[in-house]
């Protein structure tokens, strides 16, 4: 792939997009019947589905429970179908295990647990169609999901994944944000940021790939943190927008306060 | 109050509605949940469908690989189905191997495929005994609320009519293999089989397209893949007895669904197409 950049020299990416512009993105909440609260996104290609279960009782091992806050368990799960390649192993894999725990994390920081002692939240995520930026997605999908399932969050959890395009024809490296699948891979550095945009702060943040350069790190992170919280904008729209149509199709029942 | 009953006496307010032959969901007993089926929406793989019946949705994607083909069937090519019931669909999975309803269900679907040959699998054969096709079909339950065997078939059958594999040429003696990933031929079908499951319940009533509720409460599910005029499969594990009468019955509604489940996988595929 000697002949491709990631920037050409009108300034467009591979997918015509500039360096500061995000993907398309369309979501939509409560999709499933199941699950206490779910949500579907799509940022570009990449499709996501978030499912949460609770907060419920914990049967099987009790050991898992903390006695004063919720026990969080997340599991990460791409389709077989996924990707180009048939992907073997969907879950259980180190990579895997590696976003699980991260996920993990991000959400017990996320998540008021102190409301919930003894018991726990499951999040499921599904990826079934993989094309960059697929654990930002996730983190996405999963808030909506849990707003939908009515559980108290500190703040939306907005993730999103950047890059930086090698320096060409003597112009400073870019920043670029919201990778797709084709800028992940070309072996680049991925900064990849969770955030809590109104209360202005991180909570999860990992380098991989290639390596940055002390002087890149500033104008990558804040290019990932403004994408963040652009894709706040989105969320907060989409679920204002549920909200509404909830309370609408309520109105229209005719139920009132009692269930 | 009627919620408070359900929760208490399952049984007693299922029996209620069933003596004014009416469902807790307000559906007649022959009656089945509105289906939808959307094709070709995972570009990653090389043919997929979403198929929903009422709240359970299923997703089917089909990826193709070259192996070799067995040395006992040397000039044939291999269509694999797995199931998955991720702890995403429903309460009762837990996460870890595929458990036994997965099981069953991927191998129920292996087996409509070998009794229907719905699939040529001659025509999946690149060269006899060198180079074939397999197609690893891999459905997703998304959300399950009953009747999962049904949007299986139905999401397995739609997908396989969307597949497309590209030409490949194969020198046998330099074992050298060329892909041309932009010609590509369809896979054609020679049936669509499709399934219906009807819930058996007291010996009386028996239940078209029964919902997760109602497949716990009843006595014994059967289910039936027909394909307008051939009969494939029929699976009754257990259960209550059926009369031969109440069997035919079945079958004929089965017929006359999968007839219509065929018009709507028809017009999904024009929609694609233009």
């Amino acid at each position: 792939m000697a002949g491709l950049q990631l920037l050409s020299e009108y300034g467009l990416r591979v997918d015509g997009r500039r360096p500061n512009e995000l993907r398309q993105i369309r979501c939509k909440m409560g999709v499933f019947s199941q699950p206490d609260g779910s949500a579907y996104l799509e940022q570009g290609n990449t499709k996501v589905l978030a499912a949460v279960y609770g907060p419920h009782e914990v049967r099987l091992n009790r050991s898992k429970t903390h006695h004063d806050r919720a026990y969080i368990n997340c599991q990460f799960s791409m389709a077989v179908f996924s990707t180009s390649e048939r992907k073997r192993r969907p879950r259980g894999d180190r990579k895997s295990q590696e976003m699980d725990m991260n996920l993990n994390q991000i959400f017990e920081s996320a998540i008021r647990t102190e409301l919930y002692p003894r018991s726990r939240i499951d999040i499921y995520l599904e990826v079934l169609q993989a094309d960059g930026s697929n654990f930002s997605a996730c983190v996405n999908a999963a808030t909506l999901a849990l707003i939908d399932a009515g559980i108290p969050l500190k703040d939306y959890v907005c993730s999103c994944t950047s890059t930086l395009a090698p320096s060409q024809g003597g112009a400073p490296p870019t920043p670029m944000v919201d990778v797709n699948h084709v800028e992940e891979t070309l072996g680049g550095p991925g900064l990849s940021m969770s955030t809590l945009p109104r209360l202005d702060s991180v909570v999860h943040l990992e380098l991989s790939g290639t390596r940055l350069h002390l002087s890149h790190i500033d104008p990558v992170a804040e290019k990932a943190a403004t994408g963040a919280a652009d894709i706040m904008a989105v969320l907060d729209k989409a679920v204002r927008g549920h909200v509404a149509q909830c309370l609408h199709a309520r109105e229209v029942s005719g139920q009132g306060a009692d269930a | 109050m009627s919620v408070h009953i359900k929760t208490i006496h399952p049984m007693k307010y299922m029996r209620d509605f069933l003596a004014r032959n009416i469902r807790p969901d307000g559906r007649k007993l022959s009656e089945v949940r509105p289906t939808a089926i959307n094709v070709g929406s995972i570009s990653t793989a090389d043919g997929s469908a979403l198929v929903k019946i009422g709240n359970t949705v299923v997703i089917c994607g089909i990826k193709a690989e070259l192996t070799v083909p067995n040395a006992e069937n040397p000039n044939e090519g291999f269509v694999i189905p797995n199931v998955e019931l991720p702890p995403l669909c429903s309460p009762q999975f837990k996460s870890g191997p595929p458990g036994e309803t997965a099981q069953v269900s991927s191998q129920f679907l292996a087996d409509i495929l070998v009794n229907s040959k719905c699939v040529d699998l001659q025509s999946l054969c690149i060269m006899p005994d060198k180079l074939a096709w397999v197609l690893y079909c891999d459905l997703i339950c998304l959300d399950h609320d009953g009747s999962v065997l049904d949007a299986c078939v139905a999401a397995l059958v739609s997908a396989l009519c969307t597949v497309t594999l590209p030409e490949v040429k194969f020198d046998a003696i330099t074992k050298n293999k060329t892909v041309e990933l932009e010609k590509r031929r369809p896979l054609t079908l020679i049936c669509f089989p499709f399934a219906s499951t009807f819930a058996t319940f007291d010996e009386n009533s028996i239940l078209a397209d029964p919902s997760e509720e109602e497949e716990s409460l009843c006595s014994g599910t059967i289910s039936i893949v027909t394909s307008g005029d051939s009969l494939y499969s029929v699976h009754k594990p257990g259960g209550c007895q059926l009369s031969e009468n109440r069997l035919s019955e079945c079958i004929s509604k089965a017929q006359k669904r999968s007839l219509t489940l065929r018009g709507m996988v028809e017009k999904s595929m024009e929609s694609i197409k233009s």
